[in-house]
């Protein structure tokens, strides 16, 4: 039983590892922004995720307790990542792209980045 | 009552007219009399014990190291003036009740009142120079105030100035002579001092400390070449002139010079100074009040000429000199007080104080008309008022004092400044009462209403009484007086009218025929004096104030000139400076320590430390490139003192680090995005000469320390050893802040609010100057985002806050035993709001925010207070710490600690003091009345049928 657990932190900690590499690279490699912004979520959700799950493994199964920091920096990761990722995505639009190059918004008027325009435009 | 009490009642009681005030103003004067009267009666308590000889003593040990004790004791003297000082106060307050008119703010006048007269009680209670110093400070800081109490008189304003400044350099003089004194005499007790004689005389500092305390003496009483400021005093209400500049505080300088005549008289030194400058002044002061015009302005240098008169008496050095000086202080301060009264009552029922608008009062104004010519008689001098009395022993002890071998030249000087004293006083009758009635007075003048003409009435009634029975009414304080001026023994003396044909009386008689005949000739007189040039001291003055000004302003301008490069140039250097002198001066010791080998994690975070750092160098003209960069350091910093086993550091840095990047974004909102070019190449050679030399100057001090032990013991053992048995707690860095440096935390914490309040109150006056309507109207440099506030930031802010400020209870309760603590928990607080202002807007933010930041950090300090006075109850030290354990049912054991208290007051501190710095930030941007469009309050069933308009 010891070493199956064993096995399966080993398992979580090489797919974290594989992740968080694949995802360093693809910032690297990446051409766009837009693109790039992929990469780090990898990551971010798989990787440190991984890493997560293996450390609950261990704690449970090594240590003989229950620990639930892991739940916690999950959910404070689940909340950030977005976020840095639309700010990103947002900062993109605002620099790069014009309300002509964007596909239509739908109802909501304009793209809300390019919202500041529509008295002007 | 107790001495304490006497000198405290009126600082305390300053406050009651203030608020009375409400109450109306008979109400506010009332409660300014009580006061004065308890104090009064407080003093008449003592007089019987006084008068036969005993000195009354309150002792308080206050810094005994330094030798600042608040000891205060009550011989003759300190009877004479301070009854002088609380009964002349209380006719004052009655006077100045009818006085000032409607629209004079009336608690305020009674409040300043009331601090000058306590400042002045303290400096003739005083048993301790150190403490008389602080008192000395606070009648010229005091009177200040009250000579501008009309402050929308430019003269009123200049005048008080120009007293503040002379009467305050004076005072700067006399804290170098008094300190000389003390330490010539091994003591600043007064009573130690004063039994000190030979020793002070025969020091070879006898003479700077006597120069360095005259000139306090000097400009305080207005002496010759300082007695300009006293005539520009006068654009002080008439009450304020009547009471500080006859009766008390120009009186501070002759207390002085009396209170230390034991030690400091009867040196040749002491003789031709003192005396000397009191002759000079005497016949100077009454020469130009004769041909003064405005009242108020003549009474002012006959002031000067009889506060010379007694200066010279006590430069005279003899004890006779000194009991004619006593009688001649409490003569004036009788008849000088109702003479400015009357002119005060000329003044409000005429509408002018010009003498030469004046004239024929008699008859419209009876009452006044006889006070004003009894005291004005006194003052010149005419039997049988008190004025006579001690001008004939003036000229009694003038006639036999030579001064250098020169018999005549005295006593002639004398006679003459008495017949110019006549002169004026017949003048001051004569051209303002007598004569024909006209009819070209700006007002009708007409007799007051008693509670104007009481307060001089009694006053002239004591000039007659004392001249009339001299030794029955006065006799008693005289004796006690003069005995304390001269230590104890007193030549024989009769206080009557009638000595005989002596010389004085033949003087006399000459100084009177002569003031006649000066007047009958004044016409005359007056035509040569105004076409005879003569130096104006104002001019004088405002030239001297004009260059100092001057210089200093280049001064400023050169080392303070806004730039804050500069400022930090001057700042390395001058440190740099420093430290190589330090370098070259000192020795350093072997080095104890072996280097350590550097680990990976160190290593990598040293790198990115410096390779940011070059990074800043290259971009810092990007300017959000350069706060990234910042980041950068702050969060390896960070990092690195967690590394290094300090949490509470890294926890404080890492929140420390957010919210400064918040406040520095908030104020790159308004600058642009790039710094122009403007170093010269010779500039930037230098701020890189000074920053590399400051930085491998640090560096490498960092590295001398770390490689040697330290030469004495570190207090960090007494700190780990007493942390849980002396605090209760296990986290030391907490124990620290809040126990053992609880002092520094709750002065650290005071800095922090008063930052905070300058930050808003600038804030405040730049938003209400044209700069509001600029920022406005201002173009932003780049396009904006159209959503200001983005739907999902505004959605995880509002889950979060709840969380952080959990968060910020957690790190807040556990603060004693493991890393936390109040300021970090306040930084953490603080960023759970901030979060909001980000996300959802400033007017979003500010109208859910109930409680202003300003009543939070005042809270803050004040819970803090209030806990370290907490320690006082159990007759502990200031801000002693307590803890003991609790056991409640269904809980486990825990520990409650005054500390936590103390740490709380702390949190509050902190979180108001950064949200009023973020807000006033916020605050430019703002625009009031403009909704934000994109916050979440935009109702999601906009686009639906609205079944009731309002929810739209």
């Amino acid at each position: 039983m010891q070493d199956v657990m064993e096995y399966l932190i080993a398992l979580f900690l090489i797919v974290s590892g594989v992740f968080g590499l694949v995802g360093s690279f693809g910032l690297l490699k990446l051409g766009d922004p837009m693109s790039r912004l992929h990469a780090p979520t990898k990551a971010t959700t798989l990787g440190v995720g991984g890493v997560l799950i293996a450390s609950m493994i261990h704690a449970i199964a090594l240590e003989g307790k229950a620990s639930f920091h892991e739940l916690l920096i999950t959910l404070f990761l689940f909340l950030t990542a977005p976020i840095t990722a639309n700010f990103i995505a947002k900062v993109h639009i605002h620099r790069n792209e014009t309300p002509q190059s964007m596909p239509p918004a739908g109802e909501d008027r304009l793209w809300a980045t390019h919202d500041v325009d529509k008295e002007t435009a | 009552m107790s001495l304490f009490l006497i000198a405290a009642l009126p600082f305390l009681g300053a406050c009651f007219p203030a608020l009375l005030i409400r109450a109306g103003r008979n109400a506010s004067a009332m409660s300014a009399g009580a006061v004065s009267l308890l104090a009064l009666i407080g003093l008449l308590i003592h007089a019987p014990s006084v008068l036969r000889g005993e000195v009354i003593a309150a002792r308080l040990d206050w810094l005994p190291e330094l030798g600042l004790n608040a000891n205060f004791f009550l011989d003759g003297l300190g009877l004479l003036f301070a009854g002088l000082i609380l009964g002349i106060g209380i006719l004052i307050i009655l006077y100045a009740r009818f006085y000032l008119s409607r629209e004079d703010p009336m608690g305020q006048f009674y409040c300043y009142l009331l601090l000058f007269q306590g400042a002045m009680v303290g400096i003739v209670l005083s048993d301790n120079i150190l403490l008389l110093l602080v008192f000395w400070e606070l009648t010229s800081l005091s009177s200040f105030l009250l000579i501008g109490y009309w402050r929308h008189l430019p003269e009123g304003r200049q005048g008080a100035r120009m007293a503040l400044i002379v009467t305050g350099a004076g005072g700067l003089a006399m804290i170098g002579g008094m300190l000389i004194l003390g330490n010539i005499a091994g003591s600043y007790d007064l009573t130690v001092i004063l039994q000190q004689r030979d020793l002070i005389q025969t020091s070879p500092l006898y003479l700077p400390a006597l120069i360095l305390i005259l000139i306090g003496a000097f400009t305080k009483s207005a002496q010759f070449p300082f007695h300009f400021w006293l005539p520009h005093a006068m654009a002080a209400p008439t009450p304020v002139s009547a009471y500080l500049h006859s009766a008390t505080m120009v009186k501070a300088g002759l207390f002085l010079m009396a209170r230390l005549w034991p030690v400091m008289a009867g040196t040749d030194a002491w003789f031709y100074i003192v005396a000397t400058t009191g002759l000079v002044t005497m016949v100077l002061g009454a020469v130009i009040a004769l041909f003064k015009d405005d009242l108020k302005a003549l009474l002012a240098f006959s002031t000067v000429s009889h506060l010379g008169l007694i200066t010279m008496l006590l430069g005279f050095g003899t004890g006779m000199a000194a009991v004619a000086a006593v009688f001649h202080i409490i003569n004036h301060a009788t008849f000088k007080a109702a003479l400015f009264m009357t002119a005060g009552i000329v003044d409000h029922e005429a509408h002018t104080r010009d003498i030469k608008r004046l004239g024929g009062l008699r008859r419209l104004m009876p009452v006044t008309f006889t006070i004003a010519a009894v005291a004005s008689l006194s003052m010149a001098g005419l039997i049988p008022l008190n004025g006579y009395l001690s001008k004939e022993m003036m000229l009694e002890e003038a006639a036999h004092t030579a001064w250098l071998q020169s018999t005549w030249l005295v006593p002639a000087l004398a006679t003459f400044g008495a017949l110019l004293s006549a002169a004026y006083s017949f003048r001051y009758v004569a051209h303002v009462f007598l004569g024909p009635e006209r009819d070209d007075y700006p007002s009708h003048p007409h007799d007051p209403g008693a509670g104007m003409w009481l307060a001089p009435a009694f006053l002239v009634s004591l000039v007659v009484l004392i001249g009339l029975f001299p030794e029955t009414v006065a006799g008693g304080i005289v004796a006690a007086a003069a005995g304390a001026v001269t230590g104890g023994d007193l030549p024989e003396y009769h206080l009557k009218l009638w000595h005989g044909l002596t010389p004085a009386f033949y003087m006399s008689a000459v100084a009177l025929s002569g003031g006649l005949m000066l007047l009958w000739g004044h016409a005359h007189l007056n035509r040569a004096w105004t076409n005879s040039p003569r130096p104006e001291a104002k001019t004088i003055f405002d030239a001297i104030v004009g260059t100092a000004t001057r210089i200093s302003r280049i001064l400023t301008d050169r080392l303070h000139d806004g730039a804050l490069t500069r400022y930090a140039a001057i700042f390395v250097a001058f440190t740099l400076g420093l430290a190589g002198y330090a370098w070259l001066s000192g020795t350093l010791g072997p080095q104890t320590r072996a280097p350590l080998e550097i680990a990976a994690l160190p290593l990598i975070g040293w790198i990115g430390v410096i390779v940011s750092t070059v990074l800043m160098v290259a971009f810092h003209r990007r300017r959000l490139l350069a706060l990234i960069l910042m980041g950068v350091v702050g969060l390896v910093v960070s990092v690195s003192f967690n590394y290094l086993s300090a949490p509470d550091l890294a926890l404080t840095q890492i929140s420390v680090e957010v919210v400064t990047i918040v406040l520095m974004l908030l104020a790159l909102n308004f600058m642009p995005k790039e710094t122009p070019r403007e170093s010269s190449p010779v500039r930037k050679t230098r701020d890189a000469v000074l920053s590399i030399g400051a930085g491998l100057g640090v560096g490498g001090l960092i590295y001398a320390l770390m490689r040697r032990d330290f030469d004495l013991p570190t207090i960090s053992e007494y700190h780990l050893n007493n942390s849980y048995s002396g605090g209760g707690g296990t986290n030391v860095v907490n124990v620290i802040l809040v126990d053992f440096r609880g002092f520094d935390t709750f002065g650290e914490i005071t800095v922090l609010g008063i930052a905070a309040i300058v930050i808003f109150a600038v804030t405040q006056a730049v938003l209400s100057g044209p700069v509001r309507g600029r920022l406005l109207n201002r173009k932003p440099d780049a396009p904006q985002s159209g959503d200001a506030h983005p739907l999902m930031m505004v959605v995880v802010t509002r889950m979060m806050m709840p969380v952080a400020l959990m968060v910020a209870a957690f790190i807040f309760f556990r603060g004693h035993n493991l890393p936390g603590g109040g300021f970090i928990a306040g930084l953490i607080a603080a960023i759970a709001v901030v979060m909001q202002y980000m996300a959802s807007g400033f007017g979003w933010a500010a109208e859910r925010q109930h409680v202003p930041y300003h009543g939070i950090i005042g809270s803050g300090v004040l819970v803090a207070a209030v806990t370290g006075m907490g320690a006082w109850l159990a007759g502990e030290p200031f801000l002693t710490s307590a803890f003991g354990y609790v056991h409640l049912p269904g809980l486990e054991k825990f520990e409650l600690a005054t500390a936590a208290l103390f740490d709380l007051g702390v949190f509050l501190a902190v979180v108001g003091a950064v949200m009023l710095a973020l807000e006033s930030f916020s605050r430019f941007a703002w625009q009031p009345g403009i909704a934000p469009e994109h916050a979440m309050d935009i109702n999601p069933a906009r686009d639906l049928d609205p079944k009731n308009p309002e929810e739209v």
